[in-house]
């Protein structure tokens, strides 16, 4: 039997390619519910999606947790790590139960992990995460030949909302080395709105700090069953692998990157104004790196951070503002009394003409 | 079908304290739903209805048109269907648009049904649309119509489903109660001598008002009322 190399070679393209980007790209971390609009007191699932905010790739580990908190009526309550668990060796999962209405945070934050990369593979990581201040800092200074050896971690919250009553946890700092803190109650936030949100970095505000932000429509906004999470990115699916000591990412032909969706950059008071077009389900992050010059065994140090909430739409967006015109209402009776009175003068008129 | 301009001028100022007010729904309404519970939205529903003149002005422009009780369960059966899909599915959906023009041509099916019960394509030389058809359409478009109302208020996402069927129990319930005096009189009406001028007198209401609520909200629309 004669083997036709090329057309194996062919055949086997896209795995090539997949393999190519295998070691290109970096892990996100997320916090992600299948809704997070909740009824007070049902049971909940919050997953932490290691890889891209569809796809997990990795769990993780408890001894990687720093802390784990959920935040509620001014109360946070540290989440047991035992009650954590693990799905198919991907997805790390903590099922609760909701508790009071209100608006609610979650938290997790991770120790600091380091990576080994060639120069040639950190490179491609910064330009496909976002790094881009990195990547021009190598490029100004003619370091883009130079391996890198990183330390990161990272530090992420969801806000969710149970029941109809809004209280005042969102803007809970919970005091990570880098977290977004929205300055405005995202669940007071309608599709066609904007959200202020801070970032800090040791709990100071952190200016100029890139910060990407992006969205997955849902059927809707509310608590109606929508498992269809997935999204696409110029059409195509795509999944991201990174695991403990490398920086993996798995891809389907087209090279994509981590920074869809709203480019924004902080203001001298680490404020982005993040646009919601949509209803859906919106994910910030950032990744703040920096130069390791104290370290003899770093060379860059990275700050990661995600922030999830979900926004639904507007009732009467387009019409009015909930507000409602009709105070001033005529009794029902007056309505009847002016018709008896328009159509008498109709009768009158008509029974004269027919005479 | 002819009347004189100077008297239609004349009835037309009759008409501002009606068309000023076509639906009776207020903040009020909004903390009823927040504090009542489902029943809230049965109470609403059943209010909008009964105080929606808009769609009552449009029902009793469909029954005065029909004779038997059949006809009017048949009728209005189809006019329930039309809006029960539209207020259910856009509401569920979230879909809405703009209030004023979702009125606006609501209006314009009241004037159509008053300028069809006068038998005006007839005189048009025009072959009327079905009318069955036709008040199914106009059934889909004040569901529309009930659905913005309704997406005007914060619901909440608590038994998102069950407050929309709530609502929408309600507006059937506010249907019924307001088909009963109509109804009732116009069965009476139908006995009198003067039956021909109060048939004519009633429809060209329906179509002085259906202009009127058009000119109404498109102000509003183009003011941003």
């Amino acid at each position: 039997m004669k083997l036709n190399t090329n057309s194996i070679i062919k055949q086997c393209k896209p795995i090539y390619l997949l393999l190519a980007f295998v070691l290109l790209c970096s892990h996100d971390l997320y916090i992600k519910m299948d809704s997070y609009f909740l009824k007070p007191n049902q049971e909940a699932t919050l997953s932490l999606y290691n890889g891209t905010f569809e796809n997990s790739e990795n769990i993780i580990t408890r001894d990687r947790m720093l802390d784990a908190s959920l935040v509620a009526q001014g109360k946070r309550t540290a989440i047991d790590p035992s009650n954590w668990k693990d799905q198919d060796s991907i997805i790390t999962q903590l099922t609760f139960k909701t508790g009071e209405a209100g608006t609610y945070v979650a938290g997790v934050s991770t120790k600091a992990r380091n990576i080994e990369l060639t120069a040639e593979k950190f490179n491609s990581y910064l330009k496909n995460d976002g790094v881009l201040d990195m990547l021009q800092k190598r490029t100004t200074d003619s370091l883009l030949n130079e391996d890198a050896v990183e330390s990161y971690q990272k530090h992420v919250k969801a806000i969710y909302q149970v029941g109809d009553v809004k209280t005042n946890d969102w803007n809970t700092v919970l005091g990570y080395p880098i977290e977004f803190v929205p300055q405005e109650n995202p669940y007071d936030k309608y599709n066609g709105d904007t959200l202020e949100v801070q970032l800090l970095l040791d709990g100071k505000p952190l200016p100029n700090q890139l910060v990407f932000a992006d969205f997955i429509k849902n059927s809707h906004g509310h608590t109606h069953d929508d498992e269809s999470n997935e999204h696409e990115h110029d059409g195509q699916k795509h999944s991201h692998e990174h695991s403990t000591n490398t920086h993996k990412h798995a891809q389907e032909e087209k090279e994509h990157s981590h920074t869809s969706g709203q480019q924004l950059r902080t203001d001298a008071k680490g404020i982005v104004t993040v646009k919601l077009p949509e209803e859906g389900v919106y994910y910030l992050r950032t990744i703040n790196m920096t130069r390791a010059t104290d370290s003899d065994e770093l060379t860059h140090r990275s700050k990661w951070a995600t922030l999830t909430f979900e926004v639904s739409h507007a009732h009467g967006a387009n019409s009015h503002t909930h507000e409602h015109d009709t105070e001033s209402e005529i009794p029902t009776w007056l309505f009847v009394l002016g018709s008896f009175i328009i159509i008498g003068i109709l009768v009158l008129i008509f029974r004269k003409k027919d005479n | 079908m002819r009347l004189h301009v100077r008297r239609v001028l004349f009835i037309l100022p009759l008409l501002i304290p009606i068309i000023g007010f076509a639906h009776g729904v207020s903040s009020a309404d909004q903390e009823l739903l927040h504090t009542g519970g489902l029943l809230a939205y049965i109470r609403v529903g059943a209010t909008h209805m009964l105080t929606g003149y808009d769609h009552l002005l449009f029902l009793a422009g469909v029954v005065f048109y029909l004779n038997s009780f059949k006809d009017i369960l048949k009728f209005i059966t189809v006019f329930t269907i039309g809006h029960c899909i539209t207020l259910i599915g856009a509401t569920y959906a979230g879909i809405t648009a703009n209030e004023h023009l979702v009125d606006a041509v609501i209006a314009l099916s009241v004037l159509y049904k008053g300028f069809e019960n006068l038998k005006g394509f007839e005189k048009l030389n025009i072959k009327a649309p079905n009318l069955l058809f036709m008040v199914g359409i106009f059934g889909l478009i004040h569901g529309f119509g009930l659905s913005t109302r309704l997406q005007s208020f914060d619901i909440g996402q608590e038994q998102f489903l069950a407050k929309i069927l709530c609502f929408n129990l309600g507006v059937e319930v506010g249907q019924v109660l307001a088909l009963i005096p109509i109804v009732f009189l116009l069965t009476l009406s139908r006995k009198h001598k003067q039956f021909p001028a109060f048939y004519k007198a009633v429809n060209w209401y329906l179509i002085l008002a259906g202009v009127a609520l058009f000119a109404y909200q498109m102000y509003g629309f183009f003011n941003g009322h």
